[in-house]
């Protein structure tokens, strides 16, 4: 992808601004509210923002206050560093179970792909397998076999996301290995594991960029789920997840608790679909589809 | 048996696909009986309808697809063994739209060939290309472009640059320039010829374009629902057509 307009402008373009300025402001927005909470999520914890999230330092479930901004928990446990502390873990899980499903769907998607036939029929029966359960009845499975905690979660949500993701590739990987290029260079007698890097990956670039952000958000809610039910990450620890099950104990006498880690998950899944829309509309003009 | 002379024979071939299965089994003889040969340094053109069998005769004849029977012989080997000395055979295929990879610099998709056969990197073939480059009419200084950068004459001789790089003794066109402007056809047509001179190889044209083929074949062969209904050298084909389906064709156009 060169940017042909630096040749023709007189003014010599920021390749960086060019890029940005490519996208729309609601785009934009959304990588700067996702930009915000991993700052928040790396940097609060590193300067001490709002104290130790496991210390209880205060009354049980007060409301905000200059001292406690986001409130207090049913310990007496400022809100505003486990908050912090929740959108760390949640991020911190859900990017490396995407990034391992992005390998894993990436490498199955492409070999099935170019193959196809026989060893397409494999791949994507397997994934149809994974497909039919339940994304929820898959995880609380996941958990009972490893034992609830972040292991659980990070397989679970690789276990979730993986079968969509690899159907997306190999069907992209499938348009590609039909073209033309890919025969010339197979009648060439170049080996297939070449081609499949050379011609197949560089030109599923694009939907493994869209589907790894789809499958981000669905991390996200997976990680949530599972915490929400108890078999994800677990207490003193702090995610997302665990912060909205706490919350709705105490929902009519202290909302503020249920209120901060909902408004934050929302945001970020909200933000997270906006940035793939946006992705989408530029690698796959034509193909309107999402995780 | 075969003719050391020929580069590429078929012999009594049949292809057959079959789809579905039960009552919806289907059975397709996409060759039947086929057989046809090319000499060193002959263009043999294969014209028939959509459906004929003409891309998949050259299929066959590439090695991408095994015939259901019939033997194919590459230099008077099988073909199969042949297929392991990279760059002996090469194809020109359909779409200037597809023909090249659109990351690819074009440098890079010309060196391909090279680089599979004594497994250097693309780079270090770099004088070699802009050679080839050069000999199929482009500018050598088009190896840094993007196929997006190009025409679509020009995409065309870049994948006939690319199949010509390793010196190849049978290229495959199917319907190589059917895609192009008339006048971007000649000149391509006119590449292939001198090109084919200079470098003697024996070429399968396959295209539905009678006179695209009249231009550039020596021998003209017909096919027809999966088999060869006449061969013919050119000029006598285009005057006296035997088969009355060749007729057809030729009042057609």
């Amino acid at each position: 992808m060169k940017d042909t307009a630096t040749e023709s402008t007189t003014r010599p373009r920021n390749p960086v601004r060019g890029a940005l300025a490519s996208f729309d402001a609601l785009t934009l927005t959304c990588a700067g509210v996702l930009a915000l909470l991993t700052l928040a999520a790396v940097a609060g914890p590193l300067a001490g923002v709002g104290g130790d999230p496991t210390a209880i330092v205060g009354p049980r479930l007060a409301p905000p206050s200059a001292e406690y901004p986001l409130g207090t928990d049913s310990l007496g446990r400022s809100l505003l560093p486990r908050v912090i502390e929740g959108v760390g873990t949640t991020l911190v899980v859900s990017a490396v179970a995407v990034l391992c499903t992005a390998v894993i769907s990436t490498a199955g998607g492409i070999v099935a792909g170019y193959h196809g036939g026989a060893v397409n029929g494999v791949v994507m029966r397997i994934g149809d397998v994974l497909y039919a359960f339940p994304a929820i009845i898959l995880a609380i499975l996941v958990a009972s076999v490893v034992g609830p905690g972040r292991t659980a979660a990070l397989v679970s949500i690789v276990l979730v996301t993986v079968p969509l993701m690899t159907r997306m590739v190999g069907a992209a990987a499938r348009l590609v290995c039909v073209r033309d290029y890919v025969t010339a260079a197979r009648i060439s007698g170049v080996s297939a594991p070449r081609i499949m890097v050379r011609h197949v990956l560089t030109n599923v670039s694009g939907t493994v960029a869209v589907q790894t952000t789809y499958a981000l958000s669905v991390a996200i809610l997976v990680e949530g789920g599972l915490s929400f039910l108890g078999y994800g990450v677990q207490l003193p620890a702090s995610s997302l997840g665990l912060l909205i099950q706490e919350g709705t104990v105490y929902m009519v006498k202290a909302p503020w608790a249920l209120l901060a880690p909902s408004v934050i998950l929302v945001l970020a899944i909200v933000a997270i679909n906006v940035i793939g829309d946006s992705l989408r509309d530029r690698f796959e003009p034509r193909k309107a589809r999402s995780l | 048996m075969s003719t050391p002379e020929n580069v590429v024979e078929l012999r009594d071939v049949d292809a057959v696909f079959t789809s579905g299965r039960g009552r919806a089994r289907r059975v397709l003889r996409a060759m039947r009986g086929v057989d046809l040969h090319v000499a060193a340094g002959e263009t043999l053109g294969l014209v028939g309808e959509s459906g004929s069998g003409k891309s998949t005769t050259g299929a066959v004849a590439l090695g991408l697809r095994r015939p259901t029977s019939g033997t194919v012989t590459f230099l008077g080997e099988p073909l199969r063994r042949a297929r392991r000395r990279p760059g002996a055979i090469q194809a020109v295929l359909q779409n200037p739209h597809w023909s090249l990879n659109p990351r690819l610099r074009v440098g890079a998709t010309v060196a391909e060939p090279l680089a599979a056969r004594d497994g250097r990197s693309p780079n270090a073939h770099r004088d070699a290309v802009r050679r080839m480059l050069e000999q199929v009419g482009l500018p050598p200084d088009l190896d840094a472009r993007h196929p997006h950068e190009l025409s679509g004459g020009q995409r065309q001789r870049v994948a006939i640059a690319r199949a010509l790089i390793t010196e190849p003794r049978f290229i495959v066109f199917d319907e190589a320039v059917s895609a192009l402007d008339v006048s971007v056809q000649a000149q391509i047509l006119n590449l292939i010829r001198d090109l084919q001179e200079l470098h003697g190889f024996g070429s399968l044209f396959i295209s539905h374009d009678l006179a695209a083929v009249r231009y550039v074949a020596h021998r003209v062969a017909v096919m027809l629902r999966g088999e060869i209904v006449e061969t013919a050298p050119t000029s006598v084909f285009y005057d006296v057509p035997r088969h009355p389906y060749s007729r057809r064709l030729l009042e057609a156009t």
